[in-house]
């Protein structure tokens, strides 16, 4: 967010907004206007993919798959069907496909024709998922797109690029970090960052987190 | 956009976040009422691609939302041209923007995004199995569609039937039901040999897509 904003949307100084927020207000006044939206669902629907689905939801997904064997086979053989369980469905999970990162294969994800990403499970993607540069490149050049975000795979890993091209949403599942033997899935759940989920990132190891907030 | 050259770094400043400007999630949020609600006409995402390219390329990606979302409410006669710009003016003109009384709409579109769309429905009959070794063909749609220019004219295998799902492509069977298949391919065959090893290329293609090879 930028700071000179306040975030309720109306009291802005004509002078601060681009020509994109200004064009978006606008759309926003115009269906107000005509009794169609109301800024109170807006804020609602903001506020949904803020606060109640995000990365937090897949981490459980995950934790769940390392501690419980019966549940990762199920979430291999149906992913839809074992997140429906947890309770994660909506919009951008017709269909998952969970994949599995195992010592000698490692799954990453793009849609190099849009976003398609699982919303209820990862929240809305961020910046780079939906940028050219990642779109154009992790399918043409993988291994040094995961170097950029510091992940450097050894030459005979399998690596696996996964393409949305259709409604099938994919959610990799990171191998469990070794030393976390007896934890629980909550804690598991905080070693799960959101780029473990889409591969370009990896569980984190148990010593460098603490007990404070995951995400 | 897979292949295309020259776009630079991936990882820049920022990039984590979903977005960064206060105007960019309420896009989404009035694209996703638009949907739920019924209120515009066409998919948001084979109008983004008819942007002509240089602008497509320019625009960031909740311009792109904005943009195609006023086409759908335009196609669907719910705002008319003139409209927005008018009240481009009037905000510039600092007059303030009404409020709609709409006590339950909120509910009602989480609800909706919550629960979701349909699965892909279990695929009957197909032409493919796992483990065919299939091409796609070499085409060139003017439309929407799903299948990337990339992968065009490459071998590849059938590694999985995904099920059915109406085809979402422009053209005279848009919305017939059609099996979707996960498709292998060898980066060799996509991108020939490159300095990385090679690297394997999971693509869910839709059965007219593809040929036996």
């Amino acid at each position: 967010m930028t700071e000179h904003h306040d975030h309720d949307g109306h009291h802005h100084h004509p002078q601060e907004r681009s020509a994109a927020e200004l064009r978006a207000d606008a759309l926003e006044a115009l269906l107000a206007e005509k009794g169609l939206v109301s800024a109170e669902a807006i804020d609602a629907v903001v506020s949904y993919y803020e606060n109640d689905v995000g990365p937090q939801n897949g981490a459980r997904v995950v934790a769940r798959a390392w501690a419980d064997p019966e549940y990762r086979e199920r979430l291999l053989a149906d992913g839809t069907a074992a997140v429906k369980e947890m309770g994660f469905t909506g919009f951008e999970l017709n269909t998952l496909v969970a994949v599995e990162n195992t010592p000698g294969v490692h799954n990453v994800v793009v849609c190099t024709l849009c976003s398609c990403y699982p919303w209820p499970l990862l929240g809305l993607p961020p910046t780079w998922y939906k940028s050219a540069p990642y779109r154009a490149r992790v399918v043409a050049e993988p291994r040094a797109v995961l170097e950029e975000f510091g992940l450097e795979l050894a030459d005979d890993i399998e690596l696996r690029v996964w393409d949305s091209t259709a409604e099938v949403r994919y959610l990799v599942v990171p191998a469990r970090p070794e030393g976390t033997d007896g934890w629980s899935e909550e804690e598991l759940a905080r070693l799960v960052p959101r780029d473990a989920m889409v591969g370009t990132g990896l569980a984190h190891a148990p010593d460098t987190v603490g007990s404070g907030e995951p995400f | 956009m897979g292949g295309m050259h020259g776009f630079g770094a991936v990882v820049l400043p920022g990039g984590e976040l979903p977005y960064h400007e206060r105007w960019e999630p309420r896009v989404f949020a009035l694209w996703a009422i638009s949907e739920v609600e019924g209120l515009g006409a066409g998919s948001g995402r084979a109008l983004r691609e008819r942007m002509p390219p240089d602008e497509y390329l320019r625009a960031s990606y909740y311009e792109r939302w904005l943009w195609s979302n006023e086409q759908r409410l335009l196609a669907k006669g719910t705002v008319s041209p003139g409209e927005i710009d008018a009240w481009v003016a009037r905000l510039e003109a600092d007059e303030q923007p009404p409020a709609a009384k709409r006590p339950d709409q909120g509910a009602r579109v989480v609800d909706a995004l919550r629960s979701g769309t349909g699965e892909l429905a279990p695929a009957g009959e197909t032409a493919f199995r796992v483990g065919d070794a299939v091409r796609v063909k070499r085409m060139h749609p003017a439309g929407h569609t799903r299948c990337p220019r990339y992968v065009r004219g490459a071998r590849g295998t059938v590694g999985a039937v995904r099920g059915t799902y109406p085809l979402p492509d422009a053209g005279p069977r848009h919305r017939e039901l059609e099996p979707v298949y996960s498709v292998s391919f060898s980066s060799e065959d996509v991108f020939g040999a490159v300095d990385e090893p090679p690297w394997t290329l999971h693509l869910d293609l839709y059965e007219h897509y593809l040929e036996a090879a």
